[in-house]
């Protein structure tokens, strides 16, 4: 798949741009801070409905806009992507909330500062409708905390992932974090002593059910996309590093699993049979301690754990595996190559790790948008065969 | 420091700016919505406001919970317990006084209620105990029930709700049934139209 058209109004630096893209490599060059990132961030947003480093949506919209009619500002995303024999039109608008007045009802728990309207083909959808219309793998030099950083990164990188394949399971995990927060409000009255601990089994027995349900699901998945990435991103590290060593990825789950099976019905009785014997726990500490959102991954090579141990030179390699693995593990399950997104990677590449992922975008003919401040970061024949797009101050040139 | 603008003269008089304040506090009403509804009693007929403000004060003076089943009354039971016709082997259990109302429109019911008042919601702070569940149990131990038909929202609140009831009816021996799926999932009863509704309490199953 590619994006043949990207629109902004109003995003970040952009007031208004309409650009049309071809479906080969894209280099985007200009100073810093020209929006160069900002152009990914919107595809990004897009794909996946939240923006890579920001939290607050608030922030994508541009200072200076404005409503229309008395409408309140809003940032407006829209993009033609492009697949085999299909054209899917798909738009996000940021509009920025009324600022909430002190007489608002208490109980209303604070809202986030901007609402998100999205089309699908000029039909309103739900934003879960609209993870995995485009696909999308971003690269950027905050990649490595996927390696040395906390486990919920490397959650972040699995789910986002298979987020975009499977719509059961970008439904089924916003669907167990919404049971996980409820549970933990239950564990945490009782913590804080706010309610008798009487017939707790009962209270908490139709939430175990249910996350352990949607919890074995996404484990499963989970466990299945890391086996499949062993053998993708194994090789791939083999190849970026030349060192003739694989890649080990291992998964670590909060409970003790059964050895003998990844199927999701068994994982969410063994889960749930875990859950039982921890209630004393679980109520003492106010949360639930064990399930999908507590696991974490482990790369390994030569039994040697690379999070820990590994220089920075080998924790790169990890994670250019990691990331040229998804987008390989995305093809495999999808048949349809996802849009890569480089934003000033490049340059924090030795010469040979450059090397590779410059020859493995041109080899696909993947929709690659690269980005950089720098030319001479690209071999000479890579600059003849990318289009050029030079950004400045919210603004794009063609050459 | 007081922000600039309070240091001037207020430019809506009190009477004003405390209806629209007060109208502000209504669910789906924002400020400007709010200002509209003011603005519009100021210019309207004495009577109308008159009549409104009767209207809300009767609403918090009159209206009760119907000892029983806790719908809303103004009698000490509602018009459903009053009726001697009605099945008093069957209870319907719902979240809201409005689902009833929507089961009501089916025809195709002739028992008792039991209103809840809620749903469990941990997360925004409603247990059990914020609910007329004792009260039910209280309700089968006393009067003859053969069954009880769990009509809580087909939605995860909802549902837990009616899996806490169920593990009560359990000991107590009483026959307890759900609403049969064909209702839109995670939606509200009170929105499901007559037909759906009406099918759904006829091919109730058992639990
Ligand atoms: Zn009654």
């Amino acid at each position: 798949m590619y994006v043949s058209n990207l629109s902004l109004r109003d995003f970040r630096n952009y007031r208004r741009l309409d650009l049309e893209l071809a479906s080969s490599t894209t280099l985007l060059y200009g100073v810093n801070a020209a929006g160069k990132t900002s152009l990914l961030e919107a595809l990004y947003y897009l794909a996946t409905t939240r923006s890579p480093r920001s939290s607050s949506d608030r922030e994508l919209v541009n200072w200076q806009a404005e409503g229309e009619a008395g409408a309140l500002p809003f940032a407006r995303i829209a993009a033609d992507v492009q697949q085999a024999h299909a054209r899917t039109r798909l738009e996000v608008l940021i509009q920025l909330r009324a600022d909430e007045s002190s007489t608002q009802r208490p109980q209303l728990r604070p809202q986030g500062s901007a609402q998100k309207l999205i089309r699908i083909n000029r039909k309103p959808v739900r934003a879960l409708d609209l993870v995995g219309q485009l696909r999308v793998v971003l690269f950027t030099p905050a990649d490595l905390v996927l390696v040395y950083g906390s486990p919920a990164e490397r959650r972040r990188y699995l789910d986002i992932t298979l987020s975009q394949l499977d719509p059961h399971y970008v439904r089924t995990l916003a669907q167990y974090n919404k049971l996980l927060q409820q549970r933990n409000s239950l564990l945490r009255a009782w913590r804080e002593r706010r309610r008798p601990l009487r017939g707790i089994d009962d209270e908490l027995g139709y939430w175990d059910n249910e996350l352990t349900a949607a919890g074995g699901y996404v484990l499963a998945e989970r466990l299945r996309a890391v086996a499949d990435l062993n053998t993708i991103a194994g090789t791939l590290y083999d190849t970026i590093t030349g060192s003739g060593q694989q890649l080990a990825i291992g998964y670590d789950s909060s409970f003790e699993r059964p050895t003998d099976t990844i199927e999701g019905a068994a994982l969410s009785q063994r889960m749930l049979q875990s859950l039982r014997a921890l209630r004393r726990d679980e109520v003492q500490r106010g949360q639930t301690l064990i399930g999908p959102h507590r696991d974490d991954l482990t790369f390994a090579v030569g039994g040697i754990n690379l999070g820990i141990y590994g220089s920075r030179g080998q924790q790169r390699s990890v994670a250019l595996a990691l990331k040229l693995g998804e987008s390989r593990l995305m093809y495999e399950r999808s048949g349809d190559m996802p849009v890569l997104l480089l934003d000033d990677v490049l340059s924090e590449l030795d010469m040979q790790r450059r090397k590779h992922v410059l020859s493995s975008i041109r080899h696909t003919g993947q929709q690659t948008l690269v980005t950089a401040t720098d030319l001479s970061d690209f071999e000479p024949d890579f600059l003849q065969q990318a289009h050029h797009l030079r950004v400045e101050n919210g603004q794009i040139f063609a050459l | 420091m007081r922000p600039a603008y309070s240091e001037r003269p207020q430019l809506v008089v009190e009477p004003v700016a405390r209806l629209i304040e007060e109208f502000s506090r209504l669910p789906g009403i924002g400020p400007k919505t709010a200002s509209r509804l003011t603005f519009f009693l100021l210019r309207a007929e004495p009577e109308l406001a008159h009549g409104l403000a009767q209207a809300l004060h009767d609403l918090k003076d009159q209206v009760r919970l119907c000892q029983r089943c806790f719908n809303i009354t103004v009698e000490e039971f509602c018009p459903i317990c009053l009726e001697p016709s009605r099945d008093q082997s069957v209870i319907c259990v719902v979240e809201e006084p409005l689902d009833l109302l929507a089961i009501e429109r089916t025809g195709a019911y002739r028992g008792l209620y039991h209103v809840l008042h809620g749903h469990i919601a941990p997360l925004d702070g409603v247990y059990r105990e914020h609910l007329k569940i004792d009260e039910l149990i209280a309700r089968l131990r006393t009067e003859a029930v053969d069954e009880v038909i769990l009509a809580t929202n087909p939605n995860t609140e909802g549902e837990a709700t009616a899996y806490l009831i169920l593990k009560d009816l359990v000991p107590l021996g009483v026959r307890a049934t759900r609403l049969a799926r064909g209702l839109p999932t995670g939606g509200d009863l009170e929105w499901a139209d007559i037909d759906t509704l009406g099918a759904a309490l006829e091919g109730r199953r058992e639990l």
